[in-house]
């Protein structure tokens, strides 16, 4: 686990040594709105000059985003009483002026479509969680349930955009560039941000790779790509018919080629040039050294679940989180489809649940009993939440829900988030908010501070304006930390 | 000591950038950025944000007296100036800006300014951007080594800082240089060889004529402007199919290589389609601001993306074009810059009458779009236009000679001639039989035909014919007699609800009386249907014909009534997925068994295309065409029944040269018809007939309209040219007139940016307060004054430039340069700059001898890594082309926004999700594994190593070849050294692995015609170094 010997160090040293130009030019760059770091030091990058802002309780973040819009009723937030008006038309006085999605304006009726499953109250914390969620419901008192967040958003393109980068239209750096951006980061052999999807039965919508792009920032900030197979970085494999060794006798030729042309030239570029093949170099190892699961346990398997041996799989990825946050990892992001259950959800939802229930919990298991879960912020949720009206036709065991904006519940847990909490209230049906609305800026805005990030202070001039993840909102959600 | 030495450097840089001790304190250069940057937020434009009425954006407010009676700035005296005052406050309570706001107070070095100014006069001006071009007198400096006007510039800004230019660059840099900043491709070492053996004035620029009269020149130049215009082949947002805007992007690169001058580049795009008669090339320009992305999601709001839409337009054509963010004043009046929010909806109003809709098709292109042959297709056009014509007018003349023959002779034989022509589907009922589900129906004469009677129960199973979707143009046709008002004519549609809920499929329907038309899916929001104004007689025999032509609009149906076209209405127009089905063709028919038809239905047609009003007069006429013959030659046939009549005597009955001549016009309009549909089309700009009113949007937001406003120019820039219309022709012709402070200082700057790798303005896409100010602004007056007076001739401009003894300059950091100016914003020598991700791309193609030449043409697909669509999209699969086209230059790419080509972003391409003007370039290991592992690399490199082995003898001399076409230079030989090492090792590795020696050489599609394979691979692996250079990979 410790990086490998560095065969660059030398030049490293010489580079650094001579690096009032370095800071000079960082300097200058900002004052022309660019960020010149990436031509004067490879990976890892230092932080930004006066972040973090504090010392905040997490050092990194792993984010479980669910794709889709997981169905808060179904899942977090029991509302018994609609049992007793299951099927009968949802009350005006409820839904509002509230806007629909074009797949249900349409629609004659709104029936409300109680839920289906068994909710049990779990934990010390006595939370309450449906029973497709088995394994969750056994790490309630590590988490913090916030059943009242609300998006502008209600259709999934500028959904997930806006909880990706906090802005509905595409161009902007998602969260986990930001953090790279201003965190910086620690392992230098592997990214400061690496994302991973997957999806189970249920295909689900697509995804996009600006959800984890740098939109104006420089685009060394964007998300890496981790993938299942032989190439887990794009590219990262040498051809067939070149091993390891061939590479070490073509960087040394390379290196010394490029360091007559620098002593000709003087360009800082060239040794930075020098340094990232170095660091390509390093990637060859460290990052097959860390998707090569066949060190792990067999208990570590089975507690991640029957698919965690599979690669690619979410059950997988959870583990692959764990392996990147005990690497230094500054963010992590899982992004798993299939949660957009316009129809057919009582079954679609426990296949959904199947996949990733197990290993979620087994990631806070996991982290938990390696100390690191104090010091790792643990995100899970989707883009929006789901109507209580049933989209479609509604039988006695079959029902489907449309896209709700107006409330649904995420959770968070580990990195200073007081576990064992639930935040916020819907109506009785889960429709609106009644108690502490929590906006999607919000929650940037305290996934930051447990990173100590003061979100009104990490900012980034482009186009005349210093932007901001939370653009000019965002409250930090105290309550919800620990002091 | 970090801090330390930043803040060392900003004062280095800034000192730099601005103000010398012995100048006067310029308002624009050195106070503005100030005054915008720290007080403009709440004494700025923003009408809604300003806290006092106290506003620095302003002359006239800034030194009125205050409500306290004292003045905020008293010009020449600073000490009685509260500005003053308060800015160089010590206590953190009194001082601007506010400490409590989270403001750092200003800098040392900015209060003394500040001060000096006010001692100085405090003189205002208008920001420099927003005053009128002048073209200002070159500077009488650098004489000796000037070689133009740009020198002059150059050299005087230099002679004040005490810095020499560089000497000049050897003949193959130069030629390397110009080559790749000209066309984006190396120079070939025979070109090499030539300028180097005769480097003179002469030899240059028979060079630099070359490299603009080549077609490559275009290639190149369209690329960074299709990153502006946000071109790209898929729609973007959640589906991201495709569409099809490469006719466009080929108008781009014609443009450059045809010289357009940049003031018609621009009217064509912002408004070809406004002009007097355009060209299909006008139409097609216009693309520029349907290259936006368009929302096909199901549950999107059509209202709220077509305000996206239009606000996209504004952006990209303010950045573009004005180097302006008039994005901020969507939601609130610009911070910054003279900006109400209300003259951002009056500039919107110009892109708001695009008769678009919010939710755009899924797959392919969404009106308005104008087909946009290519010149092969016209070519084929005319032929078969110039055919047609001579065959119209031998069918005509045919005519006139069997006109006798028609009144006298024409005896049809059976009388049951039918209109034919492209009919896929036909039940008689005559003999009346078929294969009926349900009870049997009765049989009965309906008029003059045998008729199937449906009793509400049974309906006719044609099977699997007339399989048509959406992109198929079809008619249905039909004699009814109907004894309820609803029922199912016919239809391909998967059962479902009963009407008139939606099934899956198209049909031609009786819905309470009314004739419908429907194709559609079975999505509730996803559908076209058009119904009759009119009902129709219940009881009564009538002939009902439906056509639909393809487009996906309703634009595209015709109904007809007994042979008349009715009036419409349109009750939904909003197709989006693929509406085949599986389910049989059926008459009498409809989804649910309610639906099906009471009544007769005789002679049920499906032609798979629109018939015409022509077409329909045949088909709707019932009589038989004896009796209609017998009343012809008896004078007494109505004019209702002559088309029949005239159709069936030219197809069979009339005399064989007549026949003859007919059949050759129906082929030839066919296959006119089938080459129209085969042309690519384009969206292309195209105003609603009636408008659009313009709203303001509170915040914004779509459903949010304020007061409705008219389409105007913001006051703080030039008026709209006098005898301009007011629409977007208008607007374009404003933003190229002399007086626009903008449009040509913007154009120049990105050129000066696309050669030197930065703009004289760094923030190239923001001219506004907050944009960085011109590090020579007499040079860019010059420039675009230059430009203008020159007829907008870019490839003048860039000659100028690159014949600039400031261009020829060598790019080696000289130690001084080093510390005095290290981010080269003096230009003392030539930038170093990586190549752009395409040119890295190209330049590999081009030096291993693989690149294909061809021009333009529909986006290709060369290799990308297996899966990566699959990963994050259903059903998606990449496959990648063969042979030439996986060989293109990277422009042609097939670019799908939300999962662009990975090497490209890896080498910062834009996005093209939305405008981009200027992307960093970043050095990062991602490069380092992309262009040592890609096979497009590994196979390139292998190509080069043939080229190598082939061309020469020696291993030295093979070596050197390879360099010298990637570098245009000949290796050092100490670098020899090191390659000659690099290959010997490899040779004796493959030598003794020849199975290694095998695997790497099967990378790629391309072969590996070389016997020895291990020397073979040992090249390869030489070649790759010298692909791997950063040399190689960068413009010095």
């Amino acid at each position: 686990m410790k990086p490998l010997l560095d065969p660059l160090d030398y030049t490293r040293r010489r580079f650094f040594a001579r690096s009032a130009l370095g800071a000079g030019t960082a300097a200058l760059a900002h004052l022309l709105g660019n960020d010149l770091r990436a031509a004067s030091a490879g990976h890892p990058h230092p932080p930004l000059p006066g972040l973090p802002h504090f010392a905040g309780k997490a050092k990194r973040v792993i984010y479980l985003f669910q794709s889709g819009g997981p169905a808060q009723h179904d899942l977090f937030d029991p509302k018994p009483g609609l049992a007793k008006l299951d099927g009968s038309e949802m009350p005006d006085s409820v839904r509002g002026n509230q806007r629909l999605t074009g797949m249900t304006a349409a629609q004659a009726s709104f029936p409300v479509a109680a839920s289906r499953m068994q909710f049990r109250q779990h934990g010390q914390s006595g939370a309450w969680l449906s029973d497709v969620l088995p394994h969750t419901a056994k790490v309630v008192d590590d988490i913090c349930f916030i059943k009242s967040l609300h998006t502008d958003a209600i259709n999934h393109d500028p959904a997930i955009t806006f909880l990706q980068t906090g802005f509905q239209l595409a161009g902007r750096p998602s969260l986990g560039a930001w953090l790279a951006y201003g965190l910086g980061s620690v392992n230098e052999n592997l990214p400061a941000y690496v994302v991973m999807v997957s999806r189970g039965k249920n295909a689900g919508q697509p995804l996009y790779s600006r959800l984890w792009g740098s939109g104006w920032l420089p685009t060394r900030y964007q998300g890496i790509k981790f993938r299942a197979g032989a190439d887990p970085v794009l590219y990262l494999s040498n051809p067939p018919g070149v091993n390891s060794e061939d590479r070490r006798h073509f960087l040394d030729a390379l290196s010394a080629m490029n360091t007559l042309r620098h002593e000709e030239y003087g360009d800082p570029e060239i040794e930075t040039r020098i340094a990232q093949y170095e660091m390509a170099y390093r990637m060859q190892s460290s990052v097959p050294e860390l998707t090569d699961l066949s060190g792990e346990s067999d208990a570590t398997f089975e507690m991640y679940g029957p698919d965690a041996r599979k690669p690619g799989t979410y059950a997988a990825n959870c583990i692959l989180a764990r392996r990147l946050a005990e690497r230094g990892v500054r963010s992590i992001q899982l992004f798993h489809r299939g949660w957009d259950m316009h129809n057919n959800l009582p079954k679609r939802l426990g296949e959904q649940c199947a996949d990733t229930d197990q290993p979620t919990a087994a990631l806070l298991k996991d982290l938990k009993q390696r100390g690191l879960l104090d010091e790792t912020l643990i995100v899970w949720g989707g883009e929006f939440g789901r109507t209580v009206y049933c989209q479609g036709k509604m039988t006695p065991d079959n029902y489907g829900r449309d896209h709700h904006p107006r409330c649904f519940t995420v959770w968070m847990a580990g990195g200073g988030v007081k576990g064992g909490i639930s935040h916020g209230q819907t109506d009785d049906f889960s429709y609106n908010i009644v108690e502490n609305p929590v906006s999607v800026h919000d929650l940037h805005a305290t996934m930051l501070h447990c990173l100590g990030v003061d979100h009104t202070k990490l900012t980034y001039k482009y186009q005349g304006r210093n932007f901001r993840l939370t653009d000019v909102h965002g409250v930090v959600q105290k309550q919800l930390l620990v002091a | 000591m970090a801090s330390m030495r930043l803040v060392l450097w900003v004062i280095v840089a800034f000192t730099l950038a601005s103000v010398r001790a012995e100048d006067t304190v310029d308002f624009n250069r050195d106070i503005r950025p100030i005054l915008s940057e720290n007080c403009y937020t709440c004494h700025g434009p923003d009408d809604n944000s300003r806290v006092s009425t106290l506003r620095f954006d302003d002359e006239t407010s800034a030194k009125a007296a205050l409500p306290n009676g004292r003045f905020a700035i008293v010009p020449g005296a600073p000490g009685d100036s509260a500005m003053y005052a308060r800015v160089a406050s010590a206590n953190p309570a009194t001082r601007m800006p506010p400490a409590y706001a989270g403001h750092d107070p200003l800098s040392a070095e900015q209060i003394e300014l500040v001060r000096r100014w006010i001692a100085e006069g405090a003189a205002w001006s208008t920001h420099w951007s927003f005053t009128r071009i002048e073209r200002p007198a070159p500077p009488d400096a650098g004489s000796r080594w000037a070689r133009n006007a740009i020198d002059r510039f150059i050299a005087h800004r230099l002679d004040v800082e005490g810095l020499a230019p560089s000497p000049e660059a050897s003949a193959a840099t130069l030629l390397r240089r110009v080559s790749l900043d000209l066309t984006g491709l190396p120079p070939t070492p025979e070109d090499v060889a030539a300028f180097v053996a005769n480097p003179s004035d002469e030899a240059y620029a028979r060079h630099i004529e070359r490299l603009l009269v080549s077609p490559r020149y275009g290639e190149h130049m369209a690329t960074p402007w299709l990153d502006a215009a946000r071109y790209a082949d898929s729609n973007g947002y959640q589906n991201d199919k495709p569409r099809f805007m490469w006719r466009w992007r080929d108008w781009v690169i014609n443009a450059f290589n045809e010289n357009k001058p940049y003031d018609e580049f621009l009217v064509e795009q912002i408004a070809g389609d406004l002009l007097r008669n355009p060209t299909i090339d006008q139409l097609v320009a216009t693309g520029f601001n349907r290259n936006h992305r368009g929302n096909a999601e199901n549950g999107a709001d059509p209202r709220e993306y077509h305000v996206e839409y239009v606000v996209d337009r504004v952006e990209t054509t303010s950045t573009v074009f004005l180097g302006l963010t008039m994005g901020c004043a969507r939601c609130h009046d610009h911070k910054y810059d003279p900006l109400s929010q209300k003259e951002f909806y009056q500039f919107y109003a110009y892109f708001n009458q695009v008769a678009d809709r919010g939710r755009y098709f899924k797959y392919g292109n969404t009106p308005p779009l104008v087909k946009a042959p290519t010149e092969e297709q016209m070519a084929l056009l005319a032929g078969i236009d110039a055919r047609l014509e001579h065959a119209r007018g031998e069918l005509a003349r045919e005519e006139r000679a069997a006109r006798e023959d028609l009144r006298h002779g024409m005896m049809p034989d059976d009388g049951k001639w039918i209109y034919d022509r492209r009919l896929r589907f036909r039940a008689s009922f005559d003999p009346p039989n078929g294969v009926f589900e349900g009870s049997q129906p009765t049989f009965a004469n309906l008029g003059q035909n045998s008729a199937a009677v449906f009793d509400g129960q049974t309906y006719f199973d044609a099977g699997d014919v007339a399989d048509f979707g959406y992109y198929d143009a079809f008619t249905l046709s039909a004699w009814i007699k109907p004894e309820a008002v609803t029922g199912g004519i016919i239809a391909r549609v998967t059962p479902g609800n009963a009407l008139p809920d939606t099934a899956k499929g198209y049909g031609l329907y009786l819905i309470d009386g009314r004739i419908h038309m429907r194709v559609e899916t079975s999505s509730i929001s996803d559908r076209m249907r058009v119904r009759t104004r009119a009902p129709i007689e219940i009881g009564r025999e009538t002939h009902v014909a439906g056509t639909y032509d393809g487009t996906r609009t309703t634009n595209g149906f015709h109904i007809y009534v007994d042979g008349i076209e009715q009036p419409l209405e349109v009750l939904i127009d909003d197709s989006l997925n693929a509406t085949r089905t599986s389910a049989p063709l059926r008459i009498g028919y409809g989804p649910a068994a309610d639906d099906r038809f009471r009544g007769a239905i005789a002679d049920a047609r499906v032609y798979d295309r629109a018939l015409s009003q022509d077409e329909v007069d045949v088909i709707s006429y019932g009589w038989p065409l004896l009796s209609i013959a017998v009343d012809y030659q008896h004078d007494r046939a109505s004019d209702a029944s002559l088309p029949k009549l005239r159709a069936a005597w030219r197809d069979r009955y009339g005399p064989e040269p007549l026949r003859r001549a007919h059949h050759t016009v129906s082929r030839l309009e066919l296959a006119r018809e089938r080459l129209l549909g085969s042309f690519p089309t384009v969206m292309v700009m195209r105003d609603l007939p009636e408008g659009r009113t313009t709203h303001r949007l509170n915040r914004g937001a779509f459903d949010a309209p304020a007061e409705a406003v008219i389409a105007g120019v913001p006051a703080a820039l030039p008026r709209l040219p006098d005898d301009a219309p007011n629409d977007r022709l208008g607007l374009a012709r404003w933003m190229i007139s002399r007086d626009h402070p903008l449009t040509a200082r913007v154009a120049v700057n990105r050129l000066w940016q696309q050669i030197f790798g930065r703009g004289i303005v760094a923030t190239s896409e923001d001219f506004g307060a907050q944009g960085s100010p011109p590090t020579h602004p007499e040079l860019l007056d010059w420039l675009a004054a230059e430009y203008m007076d020159s007829g907008w001739d870019t490839k003048a401009l860039l000659k100028t430039i690159v014949t600039s003894a400031t261009y020829r300059q060598e790019s080696r950091i000289r130690p001084e340069l080093r510390e005095h100016d290290p981010e080269n914003l003096l230009l003392a020598r030539a930038p170093r700059v990586r190549l752009a991700a395409q040119a890295i791309r190209d330049q590999a193609l081009a030096v291993s001898g693989l690149l294909t030449d061809k021009i333009g043409g529909p986006s290709v697909r060369p290799y990308q890594p297996d899966g990566l669509w699959k990963e994050l999209a259903n059903a998606e699969t990449y496959t990648h082309d063969m042979d030439e086209d996986l060989y293109r230059r990277s422009l042609y790419t097939y670019w799908k926004r939300t999962i662009a080509p990975p090497s490209m972003l890896t080498f910062d391409a834009a996005g093209r999700e939305t405008c981009v003007v200027r992307q960093p370039r970043t050095n990062t290991p991602l490069q380092a594994l992309n262009l040592m592992n890609d096979p497009t690399y590994v196979e390139a490199a292998r190509a080069l190593a043939i080229r190598m082995l082939d061309s020469r003898a020696s291993p030295d001399d093979r070596l050197d070849y390879g360099f010298l076409l990637a570098t245009a230079r000949r290796p050092t030989d100490s670098e020899r050294r090191i390659l000659s090492e690099a290959l010997s090792l490899a040779h004796s590795r493959y030598s003794a692995s020849p199975k290694e020696a095998d695997a790497f050489l099967r990378v790629g599609e391309y072969g590996s015609s070389w016997p020895d394979k291990a020397e073979l691979a040992a090249y390869a692996t030489a070649a790759s170094l010298i692909l791997n250079l950063d040399e190689t990979i960068t413009k010095e």
